[in-house]
C-alpha cells in the first residue's frame, strides 16, 4: 500500500488511471495544474490503483492523498 | 594524455559529477522535436537545391558555394549560421550568402560565401544585415574572417532595399576595415565577376586571392547604353539600346591582367577552384593562434551521456518542467561542473565547466516549482523560468566574476519573464533586471546564447540575449519559442475590455473570441523555430544533438586569440565556488571538522 500525495497546491487537471489499473514506477498518474504549469504526479512504485480520491477540476492542497496504490 | 601540464588540478581535473542516464526514451516528445528538426532540414535543403542547379554551375566550370565550403573547412567542425535567414522574405528565399564557424588549416575562422546559385551571388535584400551579423561575430569572438566571394553586384530591381540605409550594401566595407584595425585579418578568395559592390567586397579585405577568371572593378561591363536624356524609354531609345548591345564586345574590367599584372592588388592568382581555397588555407596557416593546450585545465572529454538524450529531457510541451542539470550533463566535458551558489537564487543555474578542456561559464534557467521561494513574499511561490531577486543578483555576481577571470559565458534560456506586480517591484526586480544588463555590458568577454525553449519578455534580453553587444551569436532548437508574451496572454491583454463591453452591450462574444483565437494562432506561427530563424531572432536552429558542437566552436574560437587572459592560478571564480560550498553549504572547513 502506498499513498500518492499532492506535492503542492493546485487543481487536478487530468486523471490518467482508473481503479484496478496496474501501473509501474514512474508512470504518470495524475496531472496537476499549478502556476500555469502541468505538474505530472508519477507512481512511486509498481502497483495496482486501489482508490482515486479526487476528481478532475478539484482543488487540492499539499499533502492531500490523491491515489491509493496496492 | 597531453604533453602539457595543467594548473590547479585539484579544482579542475575532477569536478562535481552531473546527470544520470535517461530511464527510457520519451518517444512522443522525441518524435515531436524530430519533426520540427526535419522541417528545418527541409528549409535548408530548399536553399541548397534552389536557384541555379548545382550540375549547371559545375558544367560551367565552377563549384557551388557549398562545395567550396566543403573543400575549405575541416570535416566535423562546420557550424552553419543564418542558413535560412531571410528577414525580407525574398523571392529567392535566402539572403544570398552562406556563413558559419569552422576550422580551416587547424584554426577557427568565421567563413562567409556568396551563394553563386542565386543571381550569381548578387546583393539582395537582407544580405547586408546577414553580413553585418557575421562581421560582428568575428569582432566579438576575435576571429579572422574568410570570404569566398562571387558577387555580381546589386539586384537592380530591388536597389532601394539593397543599396542605401545605415545597414546597407556598403556597410561591410567599413566593417572589414574595422576588423583589420582591430588586428583581425579578412582573407578573400575571389571568383567570377565582381563589379561595383562586388568590387568593394573584393578590395576591402586584407589578402586578395583571385581565381584566374575572376575580376573586380568599380563598375561592370554591363552598363552599355548610358543614361537616356529623355528620362524615359521610347521605341527610338529601345532601338538604340539594341544596337549598342549587339555591337558590344568587351572583356570585363578588372581582370587578373590588371589587378595582378598591373596594380598587384591580387596577392595570388590561382589556376583552379581548389587552388583558390588551398591558398586561403595557406594564409590562414600564417595567422597567429594559441595552441589550445596553453589554456586547458584538463584533457578534453566527451560528456558521459549522449546529446540525443536532450530530445527526451527537453519537453516540447511548454507547460512541462524538466531538469536543467540533465541538459548540462549532456553538454559538459565528462559531465562535470562546479556550481556557483546552488542554494541561492534557486531559479537560476550558474557555474563553470570544461568544454574540450577549456573553462567556460554557464548560466541557465531551472524549471519546476520552487517552494518557499522567492524569499520576499509568502503570497505566492516561485516557478522555474521566472526570474526573481536572488537569481538576478546571483547572475550579476557571476557575470562579473567571469569577466574578471576572462571566462567566456554560454547562456541557456528557457524563460517566461521576470516576476511582476507590486511585490516584485518592491523587491527591486525592475532595477535588478537592468543591473544585470549593466553587468553584461560591463564585461569584455564573448558570450553565446541558446534559446533552448522559451525566450519571453524582458528576460530574453537580460539573459545574455542577442541584443547585447557581448553576444557573439544566438541559436535555437526545435523547442524554441520567442515572443514578448505567450499568445493567450496577449489575447487577454488586448481583448479583455472588449469582452466586458460586448457583454455589457448585450452583444454576442463570438466576434471578439474569434479575433482572440486568430491572434493566438498568429503568435504561435510567428514564434516557431523556423520563423525565428528566418527573421533572425536566432542565428540558426540547431539539432538537440548538435548543441555541444556549437558550444565547442564558440569556446574553441574565443580561446584561439583572446584579447586578454587571466592566469588560471589567479582566477577567483573557482575559489569563490569552492569556499562558498565549504563554508556555507557543506560546512566542511578544517575548523568545522
Amino acid at each position: 500500500m502506498a499513498n500518492i500525495e499532492s506535492p503542492m497546491s493546485g487543481k487536478v487537471w487530468k486523471i490518467l488511471v482508473k481503479v484496478g489499473d496496474a501501473i509501474v514506477e514512474d508512470d504518470e498518474v495524475i496531472i496537476l495544474e499549478a502556476l500555469k504549469m502541468e505538474n505530472p504526479i508519477f507512481a512511486p512504485e509498481d502497483g495496482v490503483i486501489k482508490e482515486i480520491n479526487v476528481k478532475e477540476g478539484q482543488q487540492v492542497t499539499e499533502g492531500d492523498v490523491l491515489v491509493v496504490l496496492e | 594524455m597531453s604533453e602539457f601540464g595543467y594548473s590547479m588540478p585539484r579544482y579542475f581535473a575532477k569536478m562535481d559529477d552531473l546527470g544520470n542516464p535517461i530511464k527510457k526514451i520519451n518517444t512522443k516528445n522525441a518524435e515531436e522535436l524530430l519533426a520540427v528538426e526535419a522541417e528545418v532540414d527541409a528549409e535548408v535543403n530548399r536553399i541548397k537545391t534552389g536557384g541555379k542547379p548545382s550540375e549547371k554551375v559545375n558544367a560551367g566550370g565552377e563549384w557551388t558555394a557549398w562545395q567550396r565550403i566543403d573543400y575549405l573547412v575541416e570535416p566535423g567542425t562546420w557550424c552553419p549560421l543564418h542558413t535560412i535567414y531571410d528577414p525580407t522574405a525574398n523571392e529567392e528565399g535566402t539572403t544570398g550568402v552562406i556563413d558559419g564557424i569552422g576550422k580551416v588549416n587547424g584554426k577557427w575562422v568565421v567563413v562567409i560565401a556568396s551563394d553563386n546559385k542565386y543571381l550569381a551571388g548578387a546583393w539582395i535584400p537582407g544580405q547586408a544585415d546577414n553580413i553585418t551579423r557575421v562581421t560582428d561575430m568575428a569582432k566579438r569572438m576575435n576571429l579572422p574572417l574568410v570570404w569566398i566571394l562571387n558577387c555580381s553586384g546589386v539586384k537592380l530591381s530591388n536597389q532601394e532595399e539593397v543599396y542605401p540605409n545605415r545597414i546597407g550594401g556598403g556597410t561591410p566595407f567599413y566593417r572589414h576595415n574595422e576588423l583589420e584595425q582591430l588586428g583581425l585579418p579578412v582573407i578573400v578568395g575571389i571568383y567570377g565577376t565582381n563589379p561595383a559592390g562586388g568590387g568593394y567586397h573584393s578590395i576591402s579585405p586584407t589578402i586578395l586571392i583571385a581565381h584566374k577568371k575572376a575580376n573586380m572593378a568599380v563598375g561592370g561591363a554591363g552598363i552599355v547604353g548610358g543614361m537616356s536624356p529623355k528620362g524615359y524609354v521610347d521605341e527610338e531609345a529601345a532601338q538604340s539600346l539594341i544596337d549598342a548591345t549587339c555591337g558590344f564586345k568587351s572583356t570585363p574590367p578588372g581582370r587578373v591582367e590588371i589587378h595582378h599584372g598591373v596594380t598587384g592588388f591580387f596577392r595570388e592568382v590561382a589556376e583552379s577552384e581548389e587552388a583558390v581555397l588551398d591558398a586561403i588555407k595557406k594564409y590562414v596557416g600564417a595567422l597567429p593562434a594559441y595552441n589550445p593546450e596553453f589554456f586547458r585545465v584538463a584533457d578534453p572529454a566527451e560528456p558521459k551521456f549522449a546529446g540525443g538524450d536532450l530530445r527526451t529531457i527537453v519537453l516540447a510541451n511548454q507547460k512541462r518542467a524538466y531538469d536543467i542539470y540533465e541538459v548540462l550533463a549532456r553538454l559538459f566535458d565528462n559531465s562535470e561542473h562546479m556550481e556557483y551558489k546552488p542554494d541561492y537564487g534557486l531559479e537560476m543555474y550558474t557555474g563553470i565547466a570544461k568544454i574540450d578542456g577549456l573553462l567556460c561559464g554557464f548560466v541557465a534557467n531551472k524549471q519546476g516549482i520552487l517552494k518557499n521561494y522567492p524569499e520576499y513574499t509568502k503570497d505566492y511561490i516561485g516557478v522555474g523560468g521566472k526570474l526573481y531577486r536572488q537569481g538576478l543578483i546571483k547572475m550579476s555576481e557571476f557575470v562579473t566574476l567571469c569577466n574578471r577571470d576572462k571566462l567566456p559565458i554560454v547562456w541557456i534560456q528557457d524563460t517566461t519573464g521576470i516576476d511582476v506586480g507590486d511585490i516584485a517591484e518592491s523587491a527591486e526586480l525592475l532595477g535588478l533586471g537592468q543591473s544585470l544588463i549593466y553587468s553584461i555590458q560591463n564585461t569584455d568577454i564573448p558570450q553565446m546564447e541558446i534559446t533552448l525553449r522559451k525566450g519571453t519578455a524582458a528576460a530574453h534580453y537580460v539573459l545574455g540575449g542577442p541584443q547585447g553587444a557581448a553576444n557573439a551569436f544566438s541559436i535555437g532548437t526545435a523547442a524554441t519559442e520567442i515572443n514578448v508574451m505567450h499568445g493567450e496572454t496577449a489575447a487577454a491583454a488586448m481583448y479583455s475590455r472588449r469582452l466586458v463591453k460586448d457583454q455589457d452591450d448585450g452583444k454576442s462574444l463570438d466576434g471578439t473570441i474569434a479575433k482572440m483565437n486568430a491572434l493566438i494562432e498568429d503568435y504561435a506561427e510567428k514564434s516557431r523555430p523556423i520563423f525565428c530563424a528566418k527573421k533572425g531572432f536566432v542565428d540558426e536552429i540547431v539539432k538537440m544533438s548538435a548543441l555541444r558542437n556549437y558550444i565547442q566552436a564558440f569556446v574553441g574560437g574565443v580561446y584561439q586569440n583572446p584579447k586578454s587572459i587571466c592566469p588560471i592560478h589567479q582566477m577567483i571564480t573557482p575559489r569563490t565556488i569552492k569556499d562558498y560550498m565549504d563554508v556555507y553549504v557543506n560546512k566542511s572547513t578544517v575548523r568545522d571538522n
